[in-house]
């Protein structure tokens, strides 16, 4: 009987944890025109942050970043806050160009144009999204006694990354594409004396299929 | 004889009741970048009031009790300090108005905050910290007589992360507010009306 139990617990454990590794990620793909870089050319990644409501997390940017700059066709990205200090004033939230019309109005201040083209930015992509946490359900309670401590309980949540990615080249100052993606999964901590996290990797996930696809995307078609 | 145990507890126990009363201290420090734009032919002298140097605001918990003693009059004097050479010809700091007629500068210039707000997640129940600070800008001939006067607002904003702390929060909201400030000042300058005129006759 005992073994039973045990058995069924550890099944239960296994499911658990081969669910929360699932995330389901769905990525799509809008091109307005071809697309290409030379190996002099860069690439910098740009969170949106105008909105109060919610901004686009740095951490986030620089994953999709390192994404990007991976593997031996990796681009070559500029890190971002590197670009924003350059650029200092004309990127900050409350100037940032919104679209392609400001961009080239910007670049015709002489500075900027001159940062511009120092850094050998080719093309600029604008991450806009959040991770959203939602339904988080259940308790866990801990208690700590002289003869030793315990937790008891189960949690459990579901995360939802919502992200897009515009294109835009610096040569031509058009929109080339955008890419966006949808990630959502379901975490769980089960706690029977010892709490045991199984984490679904939503915006993980939700940056490694973005880069990849950012990736090929620049690198042309 | 007694337990050092018991001496320890009864010494820790008043000091973390007592700390646990006090307000926190922050003190806003962050590092600020030269702003990328064209230099004005003009020569300023900038003029910090103690007002500004040694402005500090007061957050209060919903019980009236002091919460938080934000002070940000230094950080705003090194964004200046910062931004304004990259600004004018020459910048040279004075410690009051009557000096600026000495030091042969175009114009003398006084910033002041007006304002300062805070929300935090705990009051706002959202999942950011937030800061907006309103200021009084004021810009003199080097006589001290009026060439313009107009107010800024800027605003910066972090989210809430594990394992950072309110004070580390509060700090990064407020230095995003101070980047705010600086790019509004830089870019807007020139477009008050009474300073356009002021340059387009000198």
């Amino acid at each position: 009987m005992t073994a039973i139990r045990k058995r069924t617990g550890g099944l239960l454990l296994l499911s658990l944890a081969l669910s929360a590794g699932c995330t389901s990620t769905t990525v799509d793909e809008f091109r307005q025109a071809d697309t290409g870089i030379d190996n002099h050319e860069t690439v910098v990644i740009l969170g949106r942050r105008q909105l109060s409501s919610y901004e686009t997390s740095a951490d986030f940017v620089e994953c999709v970043g390192e994404r990007i700059g991976s593997g031996a066709d990796g681009l070559s990205v500029i890190p971002e806050q590197e670009f924003l200090d350059a650029m200092f004033p004309w990127f900050e939230p409350r100037t940032a160009p919104l679209r392609t019309e400001d961009l080239q109005r910007l670049m015709a201040e002489e500075q900027v144009a001159l940062t511009m083209r120092g850094f050998g930015v080719r093309y600029i992509i604008w991450l806009d999204g959040f991770t959203e946490r939602l339904n988080q359900e259940g308790s866990i309670s801990c208690t700590v006694a002289p003869g030793g401590a315990g937790c008891f309980g189960f949690g459990s949540w579901e995360d939802d990354a919502s992200f897009s990615a515009r294109v835009w080249d610096v040569d031509s100052y058009n929109a080339v594409g955008t890419i966006s993606t949808d990630a959502s999964g379901q975490s769980y901590v089960p706690a029977l004396v010892i709490p045991i996290p199984l984490i679904a990797r939503v915006e993980a996930n939700a940056c490694q299929r973005l880069g990849d696809q950012l990736k090929n995307f620049v690198i042309g078609g | 004889m007694k337990h050092p145990l018991t001496t320890c507890v009864k010494v820790l126990l008043p000091a973390l009741l007592l700390s646990a009363c006090g307000a926190s201290s922050v003190v806003i420090s962050g590092s600020f970048p030269t702003p990328n734009i064209g230099t004005l032919p003009v020569t300023l002298a900038v003029v910090y009031d103690d007002s500004l140097q040694d402005f500090t605001y007061t957050e209060y918990s919903e019980t009236g009790q002091e919460e938080y003693h934000i002070q940000s009059g230094q950080s705003h004097i090194e964004l200046f300090n910062a931004i304004l050479p990259a600004m004018f010809e020459q910048v040279i700091p004075v410690d009051a108005i009557e000096q600026a007629a000495e030091a042969g500068v175009d114009a003398v210039f006084v910033p002041n905050i007006e304002e300062f707000q805070l929300a935090l997640p705990a009051k706002t129940r959202l999942d950011v910290y937030e800061v907006w600070i309103k200021y009084n800008m004021r810009l003199l001939t080097a006589e001290g007589d009026y060439l313009a006067d107009w107010v800024l607002t800027s605003y910066g904003k972090t989210p809430t992360e594990t394992f950072r702390g309110t004070e580390s929060a509060i700090n990064d909201a407020a230095i995003v507010a101070l980047r705010d400030l600086a790019s509004t000042f830089a870019l807007s300058f020139t477009q008050v009306p009474e300073i356009s005129d002021w340059l387009a006759n000198r």
